[in-house]
C-alpha cells in the first residue's frame, strides 16, 4: 500500500507531539535536519532504538509519528547531547525533540515506563525524585563536621548560595560528596549557606523527560524561594542543576550567576593549592555531559585532579566532547530498566571497562549520577578492587588531610 | 520647511509599483497621493517600473516638460537602480546629484514582512526634504594608469595577470610565497579529466616567468595601499631571498648541499626540505631563498656551506628588506584560500590516531613529486587494504563553516580512481549528498562509481582505533549510520581521508581593511553584486576573483579570472574613470589650524598649508567617507551631497509625523 504523508489520519498522540512541536520557541527549526546521520551514528543508545534520530526526523517531517511514538524510543534518549553537539544543522534533538515526544505520551498517558511515574510523582509531591520528607533535606549538617548554615532556619545574607541537589542531600552515598564539599568550602573560608528544607529538586531531568508543567512548577517555586534570600552567587553540586540554572531558568526571568563547583574550587585553586596533601593514585576522568558536552567546562575539573600532588593523570580514549554517557541523565535514572530491556548492557558499564583501559585505579566524576551508577557498574563488571569511584571532592577533601 | 526667503523648487516624486520593493509595505496611491501634497512637489506619478525604459522616459519627459529640478524615487536600493536614473537624469539635461532615492525595498519591503504603514511615508518625506538642499554637483574624470597589480600566484593570479599582459598591459604580479602556483600545484591530477595539474599549470608559470609585460614579485607582501580607481599607490614588502636574484641560475648546488633539513611547507609537513631550499622543484622564480631562522650562519655565524659552493657568488646573507612602490590602475585580487583544520572535530581522530590525513596530504601523497613518490603509503610503509573518505568535514555544519566547499565530492571520487589505480584497497564514501554539478560531472561519479566504490550514504560518527572485534584488531574503526539502510554500522579500515571545508585566507581580515574589502557571512571577500558583478567588488577598480571569493573547482576559476581580466581592460582601454563627485572641502576661514582631521584621514587625502595656516584636502584623494566632517572641532569641514543642512532636513522629514513614543511608566 502506498500511503501518502499529507493523507495520515494523525492520531490523538501524533497531534499532542505536533502542537508541542509548534509551542516551542524554533520547534521550526526541527525541519533544517539534512539527514545526514551523524546523530543516529553517535547516538549511545541508538542501536537499540527503534527509531535513531535521523530516521525519527525522517518521520517528522513526512508527518508520519504515529509509530515512532509508540516505539521504545522516546524513553531510549539519555540527553547525554552528543547528536545535538554534532549536528551540523543545529537541530534540537535533545532539548527539543525528544522532550516533546515525551510530553505527549505522558499528557496522552500512552506508553509511560512506571518507574519514571514514580520519580515524576514523588518530585510533584516531596520536591524530590527519591521521595524523601523535605524535613530531612538538611539531615546531613548534622553529620558533618564543620558549621553549615541552614538558610532556612538562619536566613542571612552570605556569599555563596548553595544548592545541593536531592540525589547529594539524600542518597547514603551521594552525601559523602556533599560532607567533602562542606568541609572544603570552611577550609577554604567560604562564607556559604544551604537552603534547608526550602530547596526542592532544580528539576533539569524533568524537563528533558518531557514533564514541562512540572519543570515550570518548579522554576517558579525555586524562583520565588532565590528571591527571598540574599547571596552574590550560587554553586551546586549537580551539573544537571547547573545547566538549567544557567541555560534554561533565565528563560522564565530567574536569573543568579551559577557556577558548578568545580569551576568555584578551580577558581580558588591557588589557596587550595597549599592545603593538599600526596595521594598516590592513577586516575581518568569522566566528563559529566551537562558540565562538558552541553556547557563547555573541560578544564576546571582536570585542574582540580592535577593539583593533587602524587597524582598520575591519564584520558580515557573518549574523552572531553566525545566521552561517553554514564547513561543516567534526561530521566535515565528512573528509565533504568527500561533501557536494560532494549540495550541489554548498561552505559555505565561500558564506560568503566574503557575506565579501567587507561590503567587508573581511580574513576573521577563530579555528577552525583555518575557516581552511584559508575559503583554500581564497577560491581556488575567485575572490577571491584581495581577500580574505585570518587567524587573530584571526595578527592579534594582525602588530600586536604593527607 | 519652505521659508519664504527661500527659492521655489520644481520637484517630481515617482513611486515604483515594482511588487516585491514597494507594493509589499506600502499603498502605493496613498504615499502618492501623500506625496503629492509635500511642499515644492509640482507632480507625483506612480509608474509600473521606474527603472524601465518606458519609467524613465516619463521622468525625462517630466523634467523638460515641467522644468523638474528635483528628483525622487520612491523604490529600490540606490545600490541596484542610483546610476539608472541620475543617467535618466542628465540626459534630460538635469544635474545627475539632484536626483535622490527613498530606499523603500531595503528599509520596509525587504527587511521586515508586515511593516508599519507609515514608514514608507516618513522615509518618502525625509527624501524630498533632503531633495530640495541637494546642489547639483560635477563629476570628475581621472585617466586611468594602465598597469594592473594582481596580488596572489594561484592559478586564478597567474590566469589574469597572463590574460592583461598578452593585451599589451603591464602587470605586477605579487605572492607571498617564494613560487607562484598555488593550491593547484600541491595537487596531483585534476578532475574531471584527470590530467596532471602540474602539466596544465607549468607551462603558464613559464609564460608568467618570461613574459615582457609581467614583473613577478615573488616572496612579496602588499603593506600600504592608497589612492583609489584609476590610480592606486601601493607598497610592496620584497623579504629578503638571501639570494641575489640577477646573479642566480638556479642550478641548485646550495640547496644539494645544504646540511640541515626541517618539513617542507608545500608537502605539509610530510616531507622535508633544506634551509636553502625552492618550495618544489619547479618553482617559479627557481631561485633559492634562505629560511633565516633555521640557518646555521644567521643563529650563530658558521657553516656558509651555500655561499662557499655558489659559483655566481649569488648568496647575499647581507639583503635587507625592500619596500617597492608601484602605481597602478587596477587591482585584482586572488589570494585564495586555506584549508580548514580539522583537529577540533576531535571525532576524527586527526593529529590524534596514525593514518588520519586530509585531502591535502593525501594529494601530496599522491604527487609524483611528493614525499612517497606517488605511492599510496599508510606510516609503516606498507600499501593500505582499505580507505575511508569522509565528506563535508566541517563544510555544511552549523558548527563550523555553513556552506559547501562545493569540490570534495569531486576530489573525492578522484581518490577513489588514484586509490583503486595503485593499491588493492577497498574505498568508502561516506557521504551526505553527492553535489557533482559541473560540467562532466556527473559521468565522473558514474566512472568512479562503476570502478568499484562503496558509498555510504551517512556522515561518520567518530573514527576510533578501540576495537571491539578481531577485524577491527589493528585497525581504524569507521562508525556511521548507513542512512539508506537505516543500520548503524562499524567500517575497519586502514587509512582515513578528511575532505575538509576550503577557508577564508587566515589574514583575510587584514586584506579587506587594506583595500577596503567587504566580506561575505562566509568570510570570504564580497563581490559587488553575485549575479551581474560578480568579480567587482565595494571597493571601485579592485577586483576579487578565484578561491578568494568562494570555494570552487579549477574551471570556475580560470573563466573568473578571465572574465576579471576583461573587466580590467574595458577599464583601461576607456582611458578615463569617472570618480564620485562626492567630497569633502575645508572652509579655510572656520578651520583653525589644529590638524585634529590628517589624523583621522584614511586617505591621507588632507594636507597643511603653512601659508594659509588651514588645511586642504585633495578632492582626487578624497573618497567623501566624511570622518573629518564629523572630527573638525571647528566645524569647518563639509562634505557635499552630505551637508549639515541635507542631513538636518531629512531627519526632519523623517520625523515630521512621527507620533511620540508612550512614556515609560
Ligand atoms: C584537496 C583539494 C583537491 C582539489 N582538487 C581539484 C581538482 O581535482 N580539480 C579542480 O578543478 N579543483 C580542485 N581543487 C580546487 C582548487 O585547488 C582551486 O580551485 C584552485 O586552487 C583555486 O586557485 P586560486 O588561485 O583561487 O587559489 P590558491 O591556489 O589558493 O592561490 C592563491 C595564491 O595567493 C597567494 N597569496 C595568498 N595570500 C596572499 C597575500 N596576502 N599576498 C600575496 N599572495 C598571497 C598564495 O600563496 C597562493 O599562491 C581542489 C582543492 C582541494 C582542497
Ligand atoms: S545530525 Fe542533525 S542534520 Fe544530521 S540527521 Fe541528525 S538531526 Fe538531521
Ligand atoms: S541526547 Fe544522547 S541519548 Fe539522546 S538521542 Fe541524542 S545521542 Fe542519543
Amino acid at each position: 500500500m502506498v500511503q501518502t504523508a499529507s493523507r495520515e489520519a494523525r492520531g490523538p498522540l501524533t497531534q499532542a507531539f505536533f502542537d508541542r512541536i509548534a509551542a516551542v520557541a524554533e520547534g521550526e527549526k526541527l525541519k533544517a535536519c539534512i539527514q545526514c546521520g551523524i546523530c543516529s551514528g553517535s547516538c549511545p543508545l541508538g542501536f537499540a532504538m527503534q527509531y535513531p534520530p535521523r530516521r525519527l526526523i525522517a518521520s517528522l517531517r513526512a508527518g508520519v509519528m504515529e509509530q515512532v511514538l509508540q516505539s521504545n524510543t522516546p524513553w531510549l534518549c539519555v540527553a547525554c547531547y552528543t547528536c545535538t553537539a554534532r549536528c551540523p544543522s543545529a537541530v534540537g534533538i535533545t532539548d527539543m525533540l525528544f522532550p516533546a515526544m515525551r510530553e505527549a505520551l505522558l499528557m496522552q498517558g500512552v506508553g509511560v515506563p512506571g518507574e519514571l511515574q514514580t520519580a515524576l510523582e514523588n518530585t510533584f509531591r516531596h520536591g524530590n525524585p527519591l521521595g524523601e520528607p523535605p524535613s530531612k533535606r538538611a539531615d546531613w549538617i548534622q553529620e558533618v563536621d564543620v558549621p553549615v548554615t541552614d538558610l532556612s532556619a538562619d536566613p542571612r545574607e552570605v556569599d555563596i548560595l548553595w544548592l545541593v541537589e536531592c540525589y547529594p542531600a539524600y542518597h547514603v552515598r551521594a552525601k559523602e560528596t556533599v560532607k567533602a564539599l562542606a568541609r572544603t568550602l570552611h577550609a577554604l573560608g567560604a562564607d556559604f549557606g544551604v537552603l534547608g528544607q526550602e530547596e526542592r529538586c532544580v528539576g533539569d531531568s524533568q524537563r528533558l523527560v518531557g514533564e514541562n508543567g512540572l519543570f515550570e512548577m518548579l522554576v517558579e517555586e525555586n524562583g520565588k524561594t532565590l528571591d527571598r534570600f540574599q547571596f552574590r552567587q550560587i554553586i551546586v553540586t549537580d551539573p544537571h542543576a547547573y545547566n538549567a540554572l544557567k541555560n534554561e531558568y533565565p528563560k522564565y526571568g530567574v536569573n543568579y550567576p551559577v557556577q558548578h563547583y568545580t569551576q568555584y574550587l578551580a577558581s580558588r585553586l591557588e589557596e587550595l593549592r597549599p592545603m593538599l596533601g600526596e595521594l598516590n593514585h592513577t586516575i581518568t576522568f569522566h566528563d559529566p555531559c551537562y558540565l562538558g558536552r552541553r556547557n563547555g567546562e573541560y578544564e576546571a575539573p582536570r585542574q582540580l585532579i592535577q593539583a593533587i600532588p602524587g597524582v598520575t593523570f591519564v584520558e580515557m580514549e573518549r574523552n572531553r566532547e566525545n566521552g561517553l554517557c554514564c547513561g543516567g541523565g534526561g530521566g535515565g535514572m528512573w528509565l533504568d530498566s527500561f533501557a536494560y530491556e532494549y540495550a541489554k548492557e548498561r552505559l555505565s558499564e561500558k564506560r568503566v571497562r574503557e575506565a579501567a583501559r587507561t590503567g587508573a585505579d581511580v574513576m573521577a566524576v563530579c555528577c552525583p549520577n555518575d557516581l552511584l551508577r559508575f559503583e554500581d557498574a564497577v560491581k556488575v563488571v567485575g572490577l571491584e578492587g581495581k577500580l574505585v569511584v570518587k567524587d573530584i571532592i571526595e578527592l579534594i577533601d582525602e588530600a586536604r588531610k593527607g | 520647511m519652505v521659508g519664504a526667503t527661500e527659492q521655489k523648487r520644481r520637484i517630481g516624486v515617482y513611486i515604483c509599483h515594482c511588487p516585491t520593493t514597494v507594493v509589499d509595505s506600502a499603498d502605493v496611491d496613498e504615499l502618492r497621493e501623500f506625496a503629492s501634497r509635500l511642499p515644492s512637489v509640482v507632480v507625483a506619478r506612480g509608474c509600473e517600473a521606474g527603472c524601465s525604459e518606458r519609467g524613465q522616459n516619463v521622468i525625462k519627459d517630466d523634467i523638460r516638460n515641467l522644468r523638474l529640478d528635483r528628483v525622487v524615487v520612491a523604490g529600490c536600493s540606490p545600490h541596484t537602480h542610483e546610476s539608472t536614473f541620475r543617467r535618466a537624469c542628465r540626459d534630460a539635461g538635469l544635474n545627475p546629484y539632484l536626483f535622490q532615492i527613498a530606499n523603500i525595498g531595503e528599509q520596509c519591503s525587504w527587511a521586515q514582512r508586515n511593516g508599519n504603514g507609515h514608514k514608507p511615508k516618513a522615509l518618502l518625506q525625509a527624501a524630498v526634504r533632503r531633495a530640495y538642499h541637494l546642489e547639483p554637483l560635477q563629476s570628475r574624470e581621472v585617466p586611468v594608469n594602465p598597469n594592473v597589480l594582481v596580488i596572489g600566484g594561484g592559478i586564478a593570479g597567474i590566469q589574469a595577470a597572463l590574460r592583461l599582459a598578452d593585451s599589451g598591459h603591464k602587470v605586477y604580479l605579487v605572492e607571498r610565497e617564494p613560487s607562484i602556483g598555488g593550491r593547484m600545484m600541491q595537487l596531483d591530477k585534476v578532475f574531471p579529466t584527470l590530467e596532471d595539474s602540474s602539466y596544465i599549470l607549468s607551462p603558464k608559470m613559464t609564460a608568467v616567468a618570461c613574459h615582457p609585460y609581467i614583473q613577478l614579485m615573488t616572496y612579496s607582501e602588499v603593506v600600504d595601499v592608497a589612492g583609489r580607481v584609476g590610480n592606486f599607490r601601493l607598497k610592496v614588502r620584497r623579504k629578503p631571498h638571501y639570494v641575489d636574484e640577477s646573479k642566480c641560475t638556479g642550478c641548485g648546488v646550495c640547496v644539494a648541499n645544504c646540511p640541515l633539513k626541517r618539513p617542507s611547507e608545500f608537502d605539509l609537513g610530510l616531507g622535508k626540505r633544506k634551509i636553502i631550499y625552492t618550495s618544489f622543484s619547479q618553482a617559479v622564480p627557481n631561485i633559492p631563498v634562505i629560511d633565516r631562522d633555521r640557518c646555521l650562519y644567521f643563529d650563530r655565524g658558521t657553516c656558509r656551506v651555500c655561499e662557499r659552493l655558489c659559483e655566481h657568488r649569488a648568496i647575499d646573507f647581507d639583503q635587507q628588506e625592500r619596500i617597492e612602490d608601484i602605481e597602478v590602475g587596477a587591482i585584482i585580487v586572488a589570494t585564495g584560500y586555506d584549508l580548514f583544520d580539522p583537529s577540533p572535530m576531535s571525532r576524527y581522530g586527526y593529529k590524534q590516531l596514525g593514518n588520519v590525513l586530509t585531502s591535502l596530504e593525501f594529494e601530496r601523497m599522491c604527487s609524483a613529486t611528493g614525499p612517497t613518490g606517488g605511492a599510496i603509503r599508510l606510516n609503516d610503509g606498507s600499501a593500505p587494504e582499505s580507505v575511508a573518505i569522509i565528506h563535508c568535514v566541517g563544510s555544511r555544519d552549523r558548527n563550523y563553516f555553513d556552506y559547501c566547499s562545493r569540490v570534495c565530492c569531486m576530489y573525492a571520487l578522484k581518490y577513489s580512481l588514484l586509490t583503486r589505480e595503485r593499491t588493492n584497497a577497498d574505498v568508502f564514501q561516506f557521504y551526505i549528498d553527492m553535489h557533482c554539478c559541473g560540467k562532466g560531472s556527473e559521468e565522473f561519479y558514474r566512472h568512479a562509481s562503476e570502478r568499484g566504490s562503496k558509498f555510504v550514504r551517512g556522515e561518520v560518527a567518530e573514527v576510533t582505533d578501540q576495537a571491539i572485534t578481531a577485524e577491527e584488531r589493528g585497525k581504524l574503526t569507521v562508525v556511521a549510520e548507513d542512512t539508506l539502510l537505516g543500520r548503524r554500522i562499524r567500517i575497519p579500515v586502514d587509512m582515513v581521508i578528511l575532505c575538509p571545508a576550503m577557508t577564508p585566507r587566515r589574514d583575510t581580515e587584514e586584506m579587506a581593511r587594506l583595500l577596503g574589502l567587504a566580506r561575505g557571512a562566509d568570510g570570504f571577500f564580497l563581490e559587488r553584486q553575485p549575479k551581474v558583478e560578480p568579480t567587482a567588488t565595494s571597493s571601485n577598480g579592485v577586483f576579487v576573483v578565484g578561491c578568494a571569493q568562494g570555494p570552487r573547482d579549477i574551471t570556475d576559476t580560470i573563466a573568473q579570472a578571465s572574465a576579471a581580466a576583461a573587466e580590467v581592460l574595458a577599464m583601461i582601454n576607456g582611458g578615463k574613470v569617472e570618480i564620485e563627485a562626492t567630497s569633502a572641502a575645508v572652509d579655510e576661514s572656520l578651520c583653525s589650524g589644529c590638524k585634529v582631521c590628517l589624523a583621522l584621514c584614511p586617505y591621507d587625502a588632507i594636507s597643511f598649508i603653512e601659508d594659509k595656516k588651514a588645511c586642504q584636502i585633495s578632492d582626487v584623494e578624497c573618497k567623501g567617507c566624511g570622518v573629518c566632517v564629523a572630527g573638525c572641532p571647528a566645524g569647518a569641514i563639509s562634505a557635499n551631497q552630505f551637508t549639515d543642512k541635507q542631513i538636518l532636513a531629512e531627519i526632519e522629514g523623517l520625523l515630521a509625523d512621527a507620533k511620540p513614543p508612550p512614556l515609560a511608566v
